[in-house]
């Protein structure tokens, strides 16, 4: 057997396993975060509890889902509840202090603070008549509000912006305190951002984003050309790749149709 | 009470010009596209709605003009179009009054109807742009009858002093479309798999419509009421589709048309013809300034084509299943032990 050669996207769901803990309840969505939560259930970290917006509870789905609504999450769980216990049940998980809740979101730009937009980007325009839109909110700012989530993100200048266009899902807005002053829960908030090049996070004094972790092969010139304002790579590691058998899961039992994790042909 | 109607009449009696509507339903599963495709059909239009987490049933509608209003909390093909494509470009282009609010305060908006609620208050968009920004402003309001007053405003609990939240408006529906896999000629529905919002919108819809896959007896569907969602004088009608939710899924009946759906993909890219020229040209002087090859597509199927080909060709939805053709049907029938099929 060929040795599998690892690919960007393997790289991030493997981070995103890795950064599942024990008995988390994760909230997930479709895409890499979904690929990243299957493979810390079959193997990293069994334990955790993945659940999806559309109110699918506890979800264990055997081929990979399109869409949160859609059935193969829904054959494939504990409980079926509607959207609205979905938003309850988060919000109760805050006012009951629970630190069970993990959730991934992503965005087409972010600022230092782990803000994040998609919802549009303004270009010569606004808000009501904008250069790009996209869909819309979803659950991402119910979820910015209540729960820590980790942000997925691809690494470019034109995305991690010193000012974003439009906040749709708030992080810790302008630093320490900022998320008080404006009425949301201050003690949750973005962990990390999981981009192509590595893991960000964010300083627990300034709350303003630093590279944590680099992926094999990235050097901290090539994080700070990628990012938008000022970064410090001073502290970062680098995050090692996962093993043959980690690729092997992801690409012949979790993904094998390639739905999100596109193999290069030799 | 007999609420049985052919999908032309119901259609015809309860969706009205003007109406301010909302769809059961998600993204891609269980909507009620037949519903939709009879509208479209009818030509009603003006409609303000309360989108729910929507797709193409929407963007159908945007792409013909018939929206009004739109209030949107998501609107996309999930797994098959990032961004519904006639709701973007209409956005872009400045052609459609809407207004954003996060998914879950728009689902809480419909089940706060659902309970008779004056208002709501949440714990949600405070701090970002939802609350911020406004797509219709407080001046334009004034012009739009069914359009609230204000978007939202930031309240302080009264049982709380000091906490702030947001406060916003409960959405009076006019109509409700919903399609279920089984309902009786009273009107009563089992809803089988997630109900999302849809019960919310039967009981707070003046007008309801309920498309289903089996229409059963007023005796079989109470056999075991632990299955039914949807009292039956809620509903004004009850209209036997099936397949009525095709292109979406429909649970324990069927899966997406996948074919169908990645078709409206494409084909949504352009509203019609001189738009699929307009922007080919354009796409082609930004490869050429770059220097890079450029293939034209050569005659694109356009929005325009794909309800010509699928809506308006055809006279009903018997003539629409009879268009899709009976093994493809057969082929998006759920494996039992699967929840989906493995064969489209």
């Amino acid at each position: 057997m060929s040795e599998y050669k690892i690919t960007k996207q393997e790289r991030q769901a493997y981070a995103i396993a890795k950064n599942i803990k024990e008995n988390q309840i994760v909230i997930v969505g479709t895409g890499l975060p979904l690929i990243g939560a299957s493979l810390a259930k079959r193997v990293v970290c069994p334990s955790c509890i993945p659940i999806v917006e559309s109110g699918l509870m506890d979800c264990a789905p055997v081929e990979v889902p399109r869409s949160v609504g859609d059935n193969r999450f829904m054959a494939h769980c504990a409980v079926q509840w509607p959207n609205v216990r979905f938003i309850g049940f988060e919000a109760n998980e805050w006012l009951h202090d629970s630190e069970r809740l993990i959730a991934f979101i992503g965005g087409a730009q972010i600022d230092p603070y782990g803000n994040v937009n998609s919802t549009c980007i303004y270009g010569t325009g606004d808000y009501v008549k904008p250069m790009t839109r996209f869909t819309g909110s979803g659950g991402a700012n119910g979820i910015a509000t209540f729960c820590n989530t980790i942000i997925m993100m691809q690494h470019q200048k034109r995305r991690f912006m010193e000012k974003i266009d439009y906040i749709t899902s708030c992080g810790w807005m302008d630093g320490p305190g900022g998320r008080e002053k404006v009425g949301l829960p201050g003690n949750r908030g973005p962990q990390m951002v999981v981009t192509d090049l590595g893991i960000m996070k964010f300083d627990e004094q300034t709350k303003r984003m630093y590279c944590a972790y680099m992926f094999p092969g990235v050097t901290p010139e090539i994080v700070q050309e990628n990012t938008g304002f000022e970064i410090d790579c001073s502290k970062a590691e680098i995050f090692p790749d996962p093993d043959q058998e980690i690729l092997r899961i992801i690409r012949e039992e979790i993904d094998p149709g390639q739905a999100f994790i596109k193999i290069p042909k030799e | 009470m007999n609420k049985v109607y052919s999908l032309h009449d119901a259609v015809a009696k309860f969706v009205e010009d003007g109406d301010c509507i909302s769809f059961g339903g998600f993204t891609t599963n269980r909507k009620p596209y037949a519903a939709v495709f009879e509208i479209l059909r009818q030509g009603q239009g003006s409609f303000t709605v309360w989108a729910g987490p929507a797709g193409g049933d929407w963007d159908m509608l945007i792409g013909e003009k018939r929206v009004k209003a739109y209030i949107n909390c998501y609107t996309a093909n999930s797994g098959y179009t990032n961004v519904s494509r006639r709701f973007r470009a209409a956005i872009e282009k400045g052609e459609l009054i809407y207004e954003d609010y996060s998914q879950d305060v728009l689902m809480l908006q419909l089940h706060a109807a659902s309970l008779g609620l004056p208002y709501l208050p949440v714990r949600l968009m405070n701090g970002s742009g939802l609350t911020k920004y406004w797509g219709i402003s407080e001046e334009q309001r004034k012009t739009l009858e069914k359009v609230d007053n204000l978007k939202c405003v930031e309240v302080e609990n009264p049982f709380n002093p000091g906490e702030k939240v947001t406060a916003v408006p409960v959405p009076k529906l006019d109509t409700a479309i919903i399609h279920v896999q089984k309902a009786s000629p009273d009107g009563t529905c089992i809803i089988e798999g997630d109900e999302f919002h849809d019960v919310d919108i039967a009981v707070a819809a003046r007008k309801v419509i309920v498309t289903c896959e089996e229409l059963v007896s007023n005796e079989y569907i109470r056999q075991d009421p632990t299955l039914t969602r949807v009292f039956g004088q809620c509903v004004d009608a009850v209209v036997h589709v099936p397949y009525g939710a095709w292109p979406s899924q429909c649970y324990n009946y069927y899966d997406n048309d996948s074919h169908n759906l990645k078709e409206y993909d494409k084909a949504s890219k352009y509203q019609d013809a001189a738009d699929a020229e307009a922007q080919i040209a354009k796409e082609k002087a930004k490869a050429e300034k770059k220097g890079l090859p450029y293939t034209a597509p050569a005659n694109p199927e356009t929005f325009k084509d794909f309800l010509d080909k699928w809506v308006y060709s055809v006279k009903d939805h018997d003539e629409l299943l009879d268009k899709i053709g009976g093994a493809r049907l057969m082929r998006l029938k759920n494996e039992p032990h699967l929840g989906y099929s493995t064969r489209h």
